[in-house]
């Protein structure tokens, strides 16, 4: 078997939403890349722990898991706190955890607008304040922000979401910007149509015709986009900052 | 990262190209380097990175300007009977002039060079990757194709030009399972960047977030994570490679 | 193989011909004759008989009739 080169040997990631679709692939390919994870979920069961341990047997990497629930800011400071006492620099940091919310504007609650911006944008820009932090001191570091094809596209039923995906690319660019000169990296990918439980609510009709609308005619899958974390926090993206890079099989909604 | 790929790469005269043709070597390519001139230097860095790294390197020495030897060259590949599994697009000229001193023939010049025989090139190409059902070709692009530069309205207009083919490209060829994008460099350490001229560069530069010159090999990087499978469902897209220039 | 054979061949194999005698096709009278068809027929012709074909006799090879004439630029001779 031939040795596919490590392009994460001895970094350190923080990952949030590892246990399901995209995160769960980009952890394992993460831990295949030599790289040591904190995993973040809001719960850690036993199924979890079981993948990680399998994960760090298998990859000679350690998963350190992390509770982190980004509806609670006092959650986001603990995680922090867990995350500090390890006092290892901070290599890379993944912000995928999210929700979705499909409704038409005139039908977009208000108390379901604000639990959006809360969890995708909010406290994400809380998590990702603190974790920068810690990144400063070290002048070196790649974050990566999962936005969306909706935050740029603006589809139908998809505006409350897509604004909030938009707000973090405008923040990924903005960020890039004020802390380049110190060596860090921020990158966002905008995923298409991905094969995860986010889109299990899609009728077979609708994903049929989603297909069609992708020049590579096929759904995303997780290691399309978990592949292209894994470049974003290498060395070999290294002059590569402040940009959205879609994922998407050529999708035109 | 490219272990059994077989990959064409032309402009491999040139800063980015020299360096890529060393990144995929480096990587487990075997290639076809387009080179405008013979020499022997050329041989001496084949034979370098052929023992080294135990691939193949099939050297095609053809002008841009001359659609017949650009057929030659098809043809010498296509002889090889091999996979094409990429084609990196790397060759292209300047000749910058502020706007009233443009001569039309130097805008024709960079034109042909820069697009219409790019263009023509990869047509033949892709046809040969029609038949795989499989293949990544990328271009090279400029940030001056979105954002402007002094002196460089030729280059810049032509580096736009492709930006605009990637996408009709893209929105032919991925249903047949070729992926079409393009790398849109900033300020490289090059001879081209080199040549222009300090002041400038240095302003540009300031203006980049990482506050540094880019290097040959990190956009070699790009070319090389674009023809790999991690960038497998990317298509029709552009990616800046500027040090956050935007 | 003869010639003739070989370029009947390429046309039925292409196009997924059973019963139809190609000699009448021409580009687009079918439905598998679409664009997408042509560039398949063309790689057929090209491998078939070791040439390459330039844009420009792709673009004007419209039947199988006109294909023939074309084929001789290219030093194959096809008889009927």
């Amino acid at each position: 078997m031939e040795l596919i080169p490590k392009l994460l040997n001895d970094k350190n990631i923080i990952l949030t939403g590892c246990n399901r679709g995209i995160g769960e692939k980009t952890l394992e390919q993460l831990a295949k890349n030599g790289a040591n994870v904190w995993a973040c979920t809001r719960k850690i069961s036993q199924e979890d722990i079981t993948k990680y341990d399998t994960l760090e047997n298998s990859f000679h990497i350690k998963i350190w898991p992390i509770t982190l629930d980004l509806s609670n800011s006092e959650s986001i400071n603990e995680a922090i706190k867990e995350i500090r006492i390890f006092k290892i620099p901070i290599d890379g940091l993944i912000n995928n955890a999210g929700i979705t919310y499909n409704a038409l504007f005139q039908m977009s609650s208000i108390s379901m607008i604000k639990e959006v911006f809360e969890i995708n944008l909010f406290s994400q820009i809380l998590f990702t304040q603190f974790v920068l932090k810690l990144m400063l001191r070290n002048n070196s570091g790649s974050i990566v922000n999962i936005s969306s094809t909706a935050g740029i596209d603006a589809n139908l039923g998809r505006s409350i979401y897509g604004a909030s995906k938009a707000a973090m690319i405008c923040i990924t660019k903005a960020i890039a910007r004020e802390v380049g000169e110190k060596g860090i990296r921020i990158n966002s990918i905008a995923p298409g149509i991905t094969q995860t439980d986010m889109i299990k609510s899609m009728s077979n009709e609708i994903i049929e015709e989603t297909r069609q609308l992708t020049q590579l005619k096929r759904l995303g899958e997780p290691i399309d986009i978990a592949n292209v974390c894994v470049f974003l926090l290498s060395e070999l993206s290294s002059y590569l900052t402040g940009q959205v890079i879609r994922v998407d099989g050529g999708l035109k909604i | 990262m490219l272990k059994n790929k077989n990959i064409i790469i032309t402009g491999c005269l040139s800063g980015i190209g020299h360096a890529t043709m060393e990144n995929f070597s480096k990587n487990g390519a075997n290639l076809w380097a387009c080179f405008q001139k013979e020499s022997p230097d050329v041989y001496k860095s084949i034979d370098n990175l052929t023992s080294k790294y135990n691939i193949w390197i099939e050297p095609l020495f053809f002008d841009f300007l001359d659609p017949d030897k650009i057929k030659e060259a098809v043809l010498k590949i296509r002889h090889k009977k091999q996979i094409i599994n990429g084609l990196v697009n790397i060759a292209g000229i300047t000749k910058d002039s502020i706007f009233h001193m443009i001569k039309m023939d130097d805008i024709k010049e960079t034109f042909e060079i820069n697009f219409n025989s790019q263009i023509l090139f990869t047509q033949y190409i892709s046809k040969l990757m029609l038949r795989q059902n499989y293949g990544s070709i990328i271009f090279t692009s400029s940030i001056t194709a979105f954002d402007g530069n002094m002196g460089q309205l030729s280059y810049g207009a032509s580096k736009s030009a492709l930006i605009s083919a990637v996408k009709t490209l893209s929105i032919e060829l991925s249903p047949k399972g070729i992926r079409v994008n393009a790398v849109a460099p900033g300020v490289i350490d090059t001879e081209m960047t080199r040549k222009a001229k300090e002041e400038q560069i240095n302003n540009i530069i300031n203006k980049t977030s990482l506050k540094r010159i880019g290097l040959p090999e990190e956009v070699a990087n790009i070319y090389m994570f674009l023809c790999s499978e991690l960038s497998s469902y990317i298509t029709g897209q552009i990616i800046r490679i500027d040090g956050g220039l935007n | 193989m003869t010639n003739i054979e070989k370029y009947r061949e390429a046309f039925i194999s292409t196009f997924n011909l059973k019963e139809i005698d190609p000699s009448e096709l021409e580009y687009q009278s079918i439905n598998e004759w679409d664009s997408v068809g042509h560039m398949g027929l063309m790689a057929e012709l090209e491998d078939s008989f070791d040439i390459f074909l330039e844009t420009d006799d792709i673009i004007d090879f419209s039947s199988f009739k006109k294909g023939i004439d074309i084929m001789k630029k290219y030093d194959v001779n096809i008889m009927v």
